[in-house]
């Protein structure tokens, strides 16, 4: 049986994380409702772009661009999007076992990671994977310099001829009660594929004017397009991280209660029993001394 | 006909709505969208990036990009965009003597390039904000 004195220490200590969690959660949720307008406001431009760099994919005469031509990967590039801290659920470990799923089903190629957040920079060094970069501090409110340095990175090793592909793995927010961790192919564009895996029929198959020409604009859109998506899915993860962490923090919080409330039982049970049995111990003294 | 626009940042959703007619500024020069339009594909210099809807004007400072012009629709991907009445004018100013300032005093050509460049950016702000103030009709777009 516990002694008073202890379970009182416990119900203390509980207490205070429950205030912790609490103010996480509070913290955590305000920052969520940014992150989250801040996905709405940058999703339209990436999706839009997207569709666009798809069109002119399918675009014959664009072929010879090597940022449209697949080769046969021998080396893939990851971007790896994780958070830098942690207390946010299962998000982090969901994205690395996708990763950890991608590699095994391609036995042959070799993999170099870009890495943004510290998280993932811990996964790589567990797994003594090859980094060639990495960006860590990105502020949730941050502009797109900030991770221009992550895919100046990808798209020189692209470029090179190092990479063959290049992927990008993040946490999709789906909705503050669910995030989806997702891979997605950035480089070679290649056309879009509907569900069924056939070709999607697009808005417009015919070709485009160009002002100035094609070489130039496409030398403006393609970095571009990568910067933006990669940008985009880094907001999408901090979205994901804020909501994750706040309904973590939720939880804990409310399990905080119950404890206490179970050990306020136990505590006052045990109060109960030593105030009945002192009062007992008394009464039968008084007792003996009456007889006696 | 309407045709469905979106101008569109990197950060943030301007417009996407159905208007009537689009005037933007290419790198080889204006050009305006009315539904219908061949498939075509431009740059943007830095200028107004003009919107009819019905009766209604809109004006945007567009910084440069890229438009995608189809019959139906017409997407643009800015770099920056600001809307008339978000102009700073006084920002504007200063920035324009700052940069006719560094001007008059002997630097590289490089220099030089960004700094007039700089000044015709200002300029254009500065008379889309201006216009602004002025009563303006819809009649107006056709001169310009």
């Amino acid at each position: 049986m516990p002694s008073l004195r202890s379970i009182r220490g416990r119900i203390k200590s509980v207490k205070n994380t429950r205030q912790i969690t609490k103010a996480m959660e509070m913290v955590a949720s305000a920052k969520m409702r940014k992150a989250q307008a801040r996905v709405r406001d940058t999703r339209p431009y990436a999706e839009k772009i997207r569709e666009l760099m798809n069109r002119l994919s399918a675009i014959e005469s664009h072929r010879p661009n090597p940022f449209f031509q697949v080769r046969p990967a021998a080396t893939v590039g990851i971007i790896l999007v994780s958070t830098d801290r942690g207390l946010c659920g299962p998000i982090n470990a969901n994205v690395f076992k996708m990763v950890t799923r991608f590699m095994a089903e391609r036995p042959n190629v070799k993999f170099e990671f870009v890495v943004v957040g510290k998280k993932g920079q811990d996964f790589i060094r567990r797994g003594g994977y090859k980094a060639v970069g990495s960006v860590t501090g990105i502020k949730d409110r941050g502009q797109i310099e900030e991770i221009l340095p992550a895919t100046q990175v990808a798209i020189e090793e692209f470029t090179n001829g190092r990479w063959d592909e290049a992927w990008v793995f993040y946490t999709e927010f789906v909705s503050t009660l669910s995030q989806k961790a997702r891979s997605e192919q950035l480089l070679p564009i290649v056309p879009e594929k509907g569900a069924d895996g056939l070709k999607k029929p697009s808005p417009f198959l015919g070709e485009y004017l160009y002002e100035p020409d094609t070489a130039e604009i496409l030398d403006v859109l393609i970095p571009r397009y990568f910067e933006t998506l990669v940008f985009q899915r880094v907001m999408e993860n901090f979205a994901s991280e804020y909501s994750a962490r706040m309904m973590a923090m939720r939880n804990a919080t409310s399990n905080a209660k119950e404890v206490i409330y179970e050990m306020t039982l136990i505590y006052n049970k045990l109060r109960q029993a030593a105030i009945t049995r002192e009062i007992s111990e008394i009464a039968s003294g008084a007792d003996a001394v009456q007889q006696g | 006909m309407a045709f469905m626009l979106s101008l569109l940042t990197q950060e943030r959703v301007l417009v996407t709505e159905e208007v009537d007619f689009v005037k933007a500024k290419g790198v080889d020069g204006e050009f305006g969208v009315l539904t219908g339009h061949t498939p075509f594909i431009s740059l943007l210099d830095p200028g107004e990036l003009v919107v009819r809807k019905g009766e209604t004007l809109y004006s945007y400072y567009v910084s440069g990009g890229v438009a995608e012009v189809l019959p139906k629709s017409m997407i643009v991907l800015a770099n920056t965009v600001e809307r008339a009445d978000e102009i700073d004018t006084q920002l504007a100013q200063t920035a324009r003597k700052n940069a006719e300032e560094a001007l008059s005093k002997p630097i590289s050509e490089a220099e030089r390039r960004t700094y007039l460049l700089e000044i015709k950016r200002e300029n254009v702000r500065l008379s889309i904000a201006n216009r602004r103030h002025s009563s303006r009709h819809p009649g107006q777009i056709s001169e310009e």
